[in-house]
């Protein structure tokens, strides 16, 4: 059964790599994907299904961080107008 | 000197933030402190122990959680309030450490963001990396 701090570290992990993102939207996106998949699963027992949900976040992870790298190589040229203060 | 040695004494029930009295002794002061060093005794009203973290860092660490947490705008929120006690779980923590990152725009490292528990530490931890990096 995977730990409790296992769980944090995977989610602290998938907030920062999404942190990184040049786009405003892939960025929302994946903070808000990310916290509501958590909370979701927050209240899970079964060690089977735990395992399961951390096995997927950690694979999501992955995916995360391969398409930050294409993103980077051609990042936004203006400012998307969420991001500008009024 | 009778209320220095009062002062005195508080200190050393507050044992354990003894490291961040050794911190506080060598960072620069932003505190119009006594000029005797030891005591930062001119502050020891506002805050139990530590005068590590200025008020205005606490006071942003707060409207951080506030607005993290949904809490209406008047619930008193003191510098030894826990997260927890606020009702905040693990994930709510995690989100309040990435909110405070960027907001002071540090790199809070795995370790220490397990330890938050209180504003005072989130705020303290907050001005020691602000301090160490040299802020852009």
């Amino acid at each position: 059964m995977v730990a409790k701090c296992q769980v944090i570290s995977l989610c602290r992990s998938l907030l920062r790599a999404g942190c990184k993102y040049p786009d405003y939207n892939i960025r929302e996106y994946t903070k808000r994907r990310t916290l509501d998949g958590f909370r979701m699963n927050k209240n899970l027992t079964d060690p089977s299904k735990v395992n399961d949900a951390y096995a997927e976040g950690k694979e999501q992870l992955e995916v995360v961080e391969r398409v930050l790298k294409v993103y980077l190589a051609y990042p936004p040229k203006t400012k998307n107008i969420m991001e500008l203060k009024v | 000197m009778a209320s220095l040695s009062t002062t005195s004494l508080s200190f050393k029930a507050s044992s354990i933030k003894s490291t961040r009295i050794s911190q506080v002794l060598r960072k620069p002061s932003s505190f119009q402190s006594i000029s005797f060093g030891r005591f930062q005794s001119s502050k020891s009203l506002r805050l139990q122990i530590s005068c590590a973290a200025k008020p205005e860092t606490v006071q942003k660490v707060s409207d951080i959680v506030k607005e993290q947490l949904a809490l209406s705008a008047d619930t008193a929120l003191t510098a030894e309030s826990k997260f927890s006690a606020l009702g905040a779980d693990s994930l709510d923590t995690v989100e309040i450490v990435m909110a405070l990152e960027e907001k002071f725009n540090i790199s809070v490292e795995e370790a220490d963001a397990q330890n938050i528990t209180t504003i005072q530490e989130a705020a303290d931890l907050i001005e020691d990396l602000v301090q160490k990096k040299p802020a852009a």
